[in-house]
């Protein structure tokens, strides 16, 4: 038997040369040894790495231990096929095609080498990046795809979501992806339910969402009043409102001033040239308001109008109001000097010396022996003549055993009662120049002279009731004396906020001239220029600048204005309550 | 090539050479400062209360102009395909493209008003950040590498250097013919090298520490100093072949290492930018959904 052996190679060119050479018998042996049959250079070949056998027609090959070739595209140790159809063996770059021949005859073996497919493509494209990366194409996409599935179709999925719910569910909303930054503190509780306030979609936040929680506030003015005090619209200004117009959104919402999503804070406070865009010139677009200009507190403010007592209808008080400008003076009816009571000389410190002890006084009395701040420190609780007066002026006119008897303060008609009994119980006991009596005479007469007298001294000029009391004569013949009611009121205030309690610092009598006031119709509110003394504009050098924010309120109601509700006492909304002043008294003197 | 685009060279015939970046005398850069210096000076004399955002007029305005000069800066990728010369050459696209596209750090900077947070706005921000990022890499390299790859080919087209090592690898099956089997196991490490074959990471680093022929020589070094006679001889050849591919393998690691910092940052670049686009519509649509 006979193998012709044919070593195919390729020139520089790429020339085919081979050469052939025969070998007699039925085995041949391949490997890299100079002494093998098929003589293969790789060095991926075992110096003897195959046998391959003629038995027949049919050609086996058998590797040597631990060695592999590739048969017919398989990987195997060893193999046979039937030689009319012919083999391919290879080894490592080597091939080794083993012509069809007919059973007997010569076999052709062509030995070649091989580039390994497709293993080492070493082109110059190589050298590029996009030989080992994904396509810049296929990553766009996939991008584009992942961005719009997570940050535009699922956020639009919870919103239907939403719609399908009631209320709103304590779990994400994809759309809180959406959000542009944290809500503000007090409306932290929505932070998970974008629709409380963007109810539909591409609609602007309207009011309504916003009345939905917020029941109880009020408009500022009335909406056509505000929008014709709106200082003149500027060009600028005209182009806003277009916009506005273009896109359905209606000027003068809640959200224009009540910005969101700008982090969980508190509300700013309102800046001073948000009221003064239409207060400062407010006579000239509103020539009918009732409003003076107010543009800055240290510049431009009207002095204070309080509301106060300026006469009586009846026995009902009627409020008014008026510039401190003007001296006005208040009409409650009292008379009460207050310079007299602040003296530092004189009866009434003797007697506060002499009831120290007893009330707490000292060398002379001081505005807090007879005024006292209310709960919160906002204001005075009103006067009470019970409490704050009747420490020194006594109303006592007997004494049954240890028990003091006192006229009944605010009942006149009982006072001219008790008067008339105390003398006609008393024992008709002679007196110098008094007249006798005679019998079928009834005492009356004896008893009413020194009755009638007492009254009249009372109600009359150094009695008890008319120091401090406008008293009303009676009929001619009648002992029927009245008094004025006395009224003061609590809040002066009431466009404006004002509180005693940071004020604290001061003396009273740094802003309430009482020192110097001998009537009790002087108003001793402070005036404009002594809140200057330390207030100004919101940008002034003052020692407080104070916005208008500060007393006023956009919405205001009776309470404090919003600004010092967030600042100070923790966002709940409050007004002054007036308590009963002996309790009041009691608890200082415990905490004393 | 990039690399004469951005240096200016005086041509043979004196007609001189300008650079994308110089284009006009740098009209774009002096556009794009103009932009910038403008958006600032607005930005910094609007009272917007109670602070600056997206949605004040100013906001949207930025924001406009953010976006359309992101689609515009986009549409490069369209208009490279088509060279052409004149007042509106590639070169003056290009110019504009990266001094406009950084006009947008300070455009899109002040459209945030500088409110970030984990939501769809900011990720709009900062894929465009990273796109810009990206490009200011690609300009630094496009100045510098280009300069270096040529130094690093030596005159070498890339064919020859990839032939260099065919050439040496045919020279290691001969030499090595005849090297003991476990010797021949050692050559054909460095037979199997395929210096094509290191992914991303390697390819940027530029270091191979399972490199074959490394190995392979540092081991038969040792067999060297401990054998002799034809073994030596033999193993000296190997040797000597196997430190001559080594360096030509370095050279191909090293013209790949450039071409790969070239290129790589393309691959931010231009994908993030569809993700930015992406990000973009979300950005606006969900503003205008949630109004």
């Amino acid at each position: 038997m006979t193998f012709l052996l044919r070593q195919i190679s390729r020139s520089a060119e790429g020339r085919e040369i081979v050469r052939s050479s025969r070998v007699e018998g039925d085995r041949l042996t391949i490997g890299r040894g100079p002494e093998c049959d098929i003589h293969l250079t790789d060095l991926a070949v075992a110096l003897h790495h195959a046998t391959v056998e003629r038995t027949g027609d049919r050609l086996s090959v058998r590797t040597e231990k631990g060695l592999y070739v590739d048969l017919n595209g398989r990987k195997a140790t060893e193999g046979s096929f039937d030689l009319p159809a012919g083999g391919d063996i290879r080894i490592a770059s080597h091939r080794i095609r083993v012509l069809p021949a007919a059973a007997g005859a010569e076999v052709a073996i062509d030995i070649s080498r091989v580039e390994e497919a497709g293993s080492k493509d070493r082109s110059a494209g190589m050298f590029s990046l996009t030989s080992v990366m994904p396509s810049k194409r296929a990553a766009a996409w996939a991008l584009i795809a992942v961005v719009l599935a997570v940050f535009l179709a699922w956020p639009i999925k919870g919103y239907i979501d939403r719609q399908q719910e009631k209320e709103a569910v304590e779990r994400f909303h994809a759309d809180e992806m959406w959000s542009s930054g944290k809500l503000s503190l007090a409306h932290t509780a929505l932070e998970n339910d974008c629709q409380a306030c963007h109810v539909r979609a591409f609609e602007a936040v309207t009011d309504a969402a916003c009345k939905d929680c917020h029941t109880g506030i009020h408009d500022h003015a009335d909406p056509f009043r505000l929008a014709r005090a709106q200082p003149g619209l500027t060009t600028w200004g005209k182009v806003e409102l277009a916009f506005k117009e273009t896109f359905d959104i209606p000027p003068g919402r809640c959200v224009e001033c009540h910005t969101e999503h700008e982090g969980a804070t508190q509300m700013a406070p309102t800046a001073q040239r948000f009221c003064s865009d239409c207060h400062a010139t407010l006579e000239e677009q509103l020539p009918d308001t009732e409003l003076a200009n107010a543009g800055d507190f240290g510049t431009a403010h009207p002095e204070f109008q309080p509301a106060f007592i300026t006469r009586w209808d009846g026995d009902r008080p009627v409020l008014g109001r008026a510039s401190l400008a003007r001296n006005p003076r208040e009409d409650s009816n009292l008379k009460f000097p207050h310079d007299l009571h602040l003296s530092k000389t004189g009866g009434v410190a003797q007697m506060a010396r002499r009831l120290g002890t007893d009330f707490g006084f000292g060398d002379a009395l001081v505005c807090k022996d007879c005024h006292d701040a209310t709960p919160d420190g906002v204001r005075f609780q009103p006067v009470n003549m019970e409490a704050d007066c009747a420490m020194c002026h006594s109303l006592a006119f007997d004494r049954v055993g240890g028990t003091i008897r006192t006229l009944r303060h605010g009942e006149p008609e009982q006072v001219v009662a008790d008067l008339r009994d105390f003398y006609r119980s008393r024992s008709p006991a002679p007196r110098a120049g008094a007249t006798r009596r005679r019998p079928g005479q009834v005492g009356r007469a004896f008893g009413s002279v020194g009755a009638v007298q007492a009254i009249r001294a009372v109600f009359s000029q150094g009695g008890a009731c008319y120091d401090c009391h406008q008293v009303v004569a009676p009929p001619p013949g009648s002992l029927a004396f009245d008094i004025r009611p006395v009224a003061f009121p609590v809040r002066y205030m009431h466009k404006g906020w004002f509180d005693h309690k940071p004020h604290e610092t001061e003396e009273c009598t740094s802003c309430h001239l009482a020192e110097k006031s001998g009537a009790a119709s002087d108003l001793l509110l402070p005036d404009l220029a002594s809140c200057r003394e330390c207030h100004g504009g919101e940008s002034a050098r003052a020692e407080v600048p104070s916005g208008c924010a500060m007393c006023h309120d956009y919405h205001m109601d009776e309470g404090a204005p919003s600004m010092l509700i967030r600042q100070r006492v923790g966002g709940k909304k409050k007004d002054t309550v007036i308590a009963d002043t002996a309790t009041l008294r009691r608890a200082a003197a415990e905490r004393r | 090539m990039a690399s004469r685009g951005i240096s200016r060279t005086e041509l043979k015939d004196g007609v001189s050479h300008e650079g994308f970046l110089r284009h006009k005398r740098f009209r774009w850069l002096k556009i794009t400062l103009g932009l910038s210096l403008l958006s600032l000076l607005v930005y910094a004399f609007t009272d917007v209360q109670p602070r600056h955002n997206g949605g004040s007029w100013l906001g949207y305005t930025l924001g406009t102009i953010g976006a359309l000069l992101i689609l515009w800066l986009t549409l490069l990728g369209l208009r490279k395909r088509a060279m052409t010369s004149g007042r509106w050459s590639l070169k003056a696209w290009t110019s504009a493209h990266v001094y406009l596209g950084l006009s947008l750090i300070v455009v899109a900077t002040l459209h945030t008003g500088f409110q970030f947070g984990w939501n769809v706005h900011t990720l709009a921000y900062a894929l465009m950040m990273l796109v810009i990022a990206s490009g200011v890499y690609g300009i630094s390299v496009y100045a510098t590498l280009p300069q270096e790859l040529s130094d690093n080919r030596a005159e070498m087209t890339k064919p020859q250097m990839i032939d260099a090592v065919a050439k040496l690898d045919r020279q290691l099956q001969v030499a090595a013919q005849p090297l003991t089997v476990g010797d021949t196991e050692i050559v054909s490490l460095s037979l199997d090298d395929n210096v094509f074959g290191g992914g991303l990471i390697r390819r940027l680093s530029g270091r191979y520490p399972r490199c074959g022929t490394a190995r392979a020589l540092r081991e038969l070094q040792q067999r060297l100093a401990v054998s002799s006679g034809r073994e030596a001889e033999a193993l000296e050849t190997v040797t000597n072949l196997l430190e001559r591919k080594l360096a030509a393998l370095d050279r191909i690691r090293r013209q790949l290492k450039l071409r790969a910092m070239l290129e790589v940052w393309l691959y931010i670049h231009v994908p993030v930018t569809f993700a930015l686009i992406a990000a973009l519509t979300a950005h606006i649509i969900s503003v205008f959904f949630y109004w």
